[in-house]
């Protein structure tokens, strides 16, 4: 008994230290010191390769304002390894973070507030990069971090598929029946072949296309002051009776188990739609003649971004960070590193460049997402702590609908209550 | 007619341990494969078999990333876990199994207790302990929560509580003191458990992810899980290279398990032949 | 010598000697444990009180929290999510553990033999352990692929009808046994062989002199050598099914529908996507007196039936 409660005598004086510590700590940070930037980035192969150089042009002209580049071990595992770094005291300077994650950054001390920074430098041109990027960055009217990523959801077909089955292609002004149609005639259950791919994972992957469904049909997540679910509306419900009647009835639609096969089946030509992002294009294999077009509309032709920013941490970070991730979100370095990636761009003055001609001819399916982008981007997902508990209710919806295991009002009317509980909870 | 039944016994054995063994080993097999393909084969469907043998992404592999730098270090933090394993649960399992010392149950219940709270909880105060320490962001962070792991001591303990006591008993009465029975008299019978404690420190050291991604952030202290993450792209992942590079860093769990299970070489002859 | 090994021994003590305990044995006990002791309570047993700590707080886990009372744990029992977390979490188990001890002992016994090419099979056996979480998962997730799954194939071939496996809300969490079963074989054959390997050449020898068969060696033997062996793995394996995460993780992330969102599984999502940490602090403890019953109990037992010990 006396070993037990010496034990425990022991573990207190221990964690008080602890908490001083953490406490001590918590507070500022060690951030960068003496100048020197350290960026954390997810990006791998041609990226990484295509970061590097430009970073190390950076640091020849500019001795004085070093960058590192580290690798962060993939983005999946940002977010975590940025709050741990804010519990052993050394934060990078600037972290390569999911827009999704802004929220949960915002709250700390940590977080470098970029608000003023961005208006009053005129140079940076906060108003030239694209609506999509400045929502993203942007949590309570306040500026969290530049944009890094910019891309939305289109349109990507298989030329050859749609030749055999003989359906024209889409069209800018292609509607929800016509999709449909198409994905009917395209899909060969007995072959296994099928119209459309939809990431059905429950995760934000699943929520995310809804939501642009959603968007067409004239519709909103949330009611305007933030308050209440708005998607339990006849947008919503038009939404999940197209996803029903693709899925269950038609059975056109392959459903992805967020390992992401349909890029692979895609290849094989057993899919004949995807409904993807810039960043696929690179996986299709060259034997694939395919073409990009907007989303199909009902009322508008509305698509979503889900943009990625670059966080600034510490107090001495601001001013250390500023002059590079300027020079790096400029209209000429940035078209530069869109020429070696594919990334789209993330302003408007890069489209007027002499060199983005080379930049369409070189990723010719870009175009329709830069328009895309321009013209249909007009929502965003709200950047507020909750989001994360209404993905999932949302998920679980879609989910339900597409396996057939629910009827799409009564899903929908489910997640509402759920939603609405914990947007009341906030 | 002893011959006979060692020739009929072996067949009969085969024919139960080689589907086991496929069944076994067919991801592994599935991943040399993808090693060997190229791109446009890998990001096909279904998978079918490679064309030909595409070397160039090992070579890829071993020349675009420090791959070398990362197989370093997880191999100083592996190694030194082993030795630390072997040695520190050696003392504490003889210690927990056979000395009635004062709080050894309650010691080993908290030891056990380490075990029952998921990681994903203490790994934050887990580093605020190695900041404390001052072991941030240096291969020490890795080494220093696993030089002794719960599960050693519990599998050490387990093993010597098999041990019968008359040989240590006998030892004793013969003069000898506590660590020399240890070491020479009962440790040299727990080979296989020793072995098996080494190669699956080894495997656990050598594979941990989450640890390494929040406890170190040089790129010079990474280790070859965190490292072949960049293997795997955002959206796009160059999955032959990241097979090529994941077989490479499995290569030496396979070859300290070879080399370890040397050591169950007591394997019990067929009864009935002598 | 042998006759100290052989079984009818009258003279095994299975009890504890009854000796009086010495000061130097406390010190020796405390001295031969002390290294382990230190480094596992530093880096173990501090964090972990330290996590009971935050489950009293409304915490982000990053930055100091504000006290809360028990209102993580009041919360906590009102949850519908956590209590089908904790069902799911204990029908998997249930699975689990025995499916994987069953299995191995078995294989472990086959690959005691003194056969050409042991060395390869037991290789072989251990490599689910080196087969990295992720390439794992993708592989099952592709073996059971509703549409073109190799299982739904071979169903197919046979007549069957195609099962949705990891895509089926019903199915899911069976296929997550199956999944981890396979991965965690190897390892429980390998404690078993240990403890095979345990057994003196004298005592195989001794029985077949007795004249026992094959079965009956099994019985009478190898199955008592490698009772401490099941302890241990019977409380291993139950500490780690209880704490099951990576492989939902890869596969299914929780769903579909929620039906493989385990107890840790619904922690990470508390913690890291909704960032209330002292909730998640929480779950973790509960997490953590369910597995201490669980071990505590099973030691109990253990103490009994390890009693085993050669005869």
């Amino acid at each position: 008994m006396t070993q037990g409660s010496g034990l425990s005598r022991r573990a207190v004086l221990i964690l008080g230290g602890v908490a001083a510590l953490t406490a001590a700590c918590g507070g500022g940070s060690d951030g960068s010191g003496g100048g020197k930037v350290t960026v954390w980035h997810g990006y791998t192969d041609h990226e990484a390769e295509a970061l590097g150089k430009l970073a190390s042009r950076w640091n020849s002209a500019h001795p004085e304002q070093q960058v590192e580049l580290v690798f962060n071990g993939g983005n999946d595992g940002a977010l975590q390894k940025t709050l741990a770094s804010f519990v052993s005291g050394n934060p990078p300077t600037v972290a390569y973070e999911f827009g999704s994650s802004l929220n949960g950054l915002a709250a700390r001390p940590q977080t470098q507030d970029l608000s003023a920074a961005v208006r009053d430098d005129k140079d940076f041109g906060w108003d030239d990069l694209f609506a999509a990027g400045r929502d993203a960055a942007t949590v309570d009217g306040k500026v969290y971090g530049v944009p890094a990523l910019v891309d939305n959801l289109s349109l990507v077909y298989n030329k050859k598929l749609f030749d055999e089955v003989g359906v024209a292609y889409p069209t800018e002004s292609w509607t929800w029946e016509d999709f449909r149609a198409a994905a009917v005639k395209l899909a060969k259950p007995e072959d296994n072949r099928y119209g459309w791919a939809y990431v059905n994972d429950g995760s934000e992957d699943t929520v995310w296309r809804f939501l642009a469904l959603l968007w067409q049909a004239g519709g909103d997540l949330l009611s305007s002051d933030g308050k209440k679910a708005a998607f339990d509306s006849d947008a919503g419900r038009q939404a999940m009776q197209l996803l029903h009647d693709m899925a269950v009835v038609d059975k056109s639609v392959y459903l992805d188990t967020g390992d992401q096969q349909y890029v692979n089946l895609f290849n094989s030509a057993r899919i004949g739609m995807l409904w993807t992002g810039p960043w696929d294009l690179g996986s299709i294999n060259e034997d694939v003649s395919y073409g990009v077009q907007f989303l199909p509309g009902k009322v508008t032709h509305a698509t979503i971004a889900g943009p990625d920013v670059f966080s600034v941490f510490g107090d001495s970070g601001k001013a250390d960070a500023w002059p590079f991730l300027k020079w790096l979100l400029s209209a000429e370095i940035h078209l530069e590193f869109a020429l070696e990636t594919g990334h789209l761009p993330i302003r408007q003055s890069e489209l007027s460049l002499p060199k983005y001609a080379e930049f369409l001819e070189k990723f010719p399916g870009n175009k329709v997402f830069v328009d895309n982008l321009a013209k249909n981007v007009s929502k965003a997902r709200p950047n507020i702590a909750e989001y994360p508990k209404i993905s999932q209710a949302l998920g679980a919806a879609v989910q339900s609908v597409l396996l057939g295991k629910e009827e799409g009002a009564a899903a929908l009317a489910a997640a509402r209550a759920e939603v609405d509980e914990i947007l009341a909870g906030s | 007619m002893t011959a006979l039944r060692i020739r009929r016994r072996p067949s009969a054995l085969h024919l139960v341990l080689l589907p086991l063994s496929l069944v076994m080993i067919a991801p592994l097999v599935w991943m040399v494969l993808v090693s060997f393909s190229t791109r446009e084969e890998s990001r096909r469907f279904p998978p079918g078999l490679p064309s030909g043998l595409e070397w160039r992404n090992y070579a890829d592999a071993l020349t675009d990333a420090p791959l070398g730098s990362w197989l370093y270090n997880s191999t100083v933090v592996s190694v030194v876990c082993v030795v630390g394993n072997l040695v520190l649960c050696s003392l504490a399992g003889y210690a927990f199994a056979r000395i009635p010392f004062v709080g050894s149950r309650i010691a080993f219940l908290a030891i056990l207790a380490t075990l029952m709270v998921p990681f994903q909880i203490v790994m934050l105060p887990l580093l605020v302990m190695v900041r404390a320490v001052g072991l941030t962001d240096t291969l020490g962070a890795l080494i220093a929560p696993n030089l002794a792991t719960a599960f050693g001591v519990f599998l050490m303990r387990q093993f010597f509580l098999t041990v019968p006591r008359e040989l240590e008993e006998a030892a004793r009465i013969d003069g000898a003191g506590r660590l020399r029975i240890l070491v020479q008299v009962l440790l040299p019978l727990m080979r296989p458990t020793l072995a098996t404690l080494a190669v699956l420190t080894f495997l656990q050291t050598w594979n941990d992810f989450l640890w390494p991604l929040i406890a170190i952030q040089s790129p010079d202290t990474m280790t070859v899980q965190i490292g072949l993450q960049s293997f795997q792209g955002a959206h796009t992942t160059n999955w032959p290279k990241l097979m090529a590079g994941t077989v490479l860093s499995q290569l030496p769990v396979l070859v300290v398990f070879f080399v370890a299970q040397r050591f169950f070489v007591r394997s019990v002859a067929s009864v009935g032949i002598k | 010598m042998t006759a100290v090994l052989t079984p009818a021994r009258p003279l095994v003590e299975a009890r504890e000697p009854r000796r009086r305990v010495r000061t130097a044995d406390h010190v020796a006990g405390w001295g031969f444990a002390a290294p382990a002791v230190v480094v596992i309570g530093l880096f173990g047993l501090v964090p972990v009180v330290w996590s009971f700590v935050l489950s009293f707080q409304h915490t982000d886990l990053t930055s100091p929290g504000t006290f809360a009372g028990a209102a993580n744990y009041a919360k906590l029992a009102e949850d519908p999510l956590f209590w089908d977390a904790a069902r799911r979490t204990l029908v998997y188990t249930a699975l689990f553990v025995p499916l994987t001890m069953v299995l191995a002992l078995p294989i472990a016994v086959l690959l005691n033999q003194k056969v050409r090419g042991i060395a390869l099979y037991r290789m072989a056996v251990f490599v689910p352990l080196v087969t990295s979480t992720v390439a794992t998962g993708i592989i099952f997730s592709w073996l059971g692929n509703p549409q073109f799954g190799l299982v739904n194939a071979l169903l197919d071939g046979v007549g069957l009808p195609k099962q949705g496996f990891f895509q089926d809300p019903g199915q899911a969490l069976y296929a997550v046994v199956a999944m981890t079963v396979w991965g965690w074989l190897g390892f429980a054959v390998i404690i078993f062989l240990a403890a095979l390997q345990n057994v003196p050449q004298d005592l195989m020898e001794a029985s077949a002199l007795d004249g026992c068969g094959r079965v009956q060696s099994f019985w009478h033997v190898e199955l008592p050598q490698a009772a401490p062996a099941s302890g241990f793995l019977l409380v291993w394996l139950t500490i780690n099914g209880l704490q099951l995460f990576d492989a939902v993780y890869v596969t299914t992330k929780g769903g579909p529908l929620r039906a493989t969102t385990v107890l840790v599984y619904h922690l990470y999502n508390e913690a890291f996507v909704s960032f209330d940490g002292g909730y998640a602090a929480a779950i973790g403890c509960v997490v953590f007196l369910v597995i201490l019953v669980f071990t505590v109990v099973q030691l109990r037992f253990n103490r009994r039936t390890s009693h085993f010990e050669a005869r």
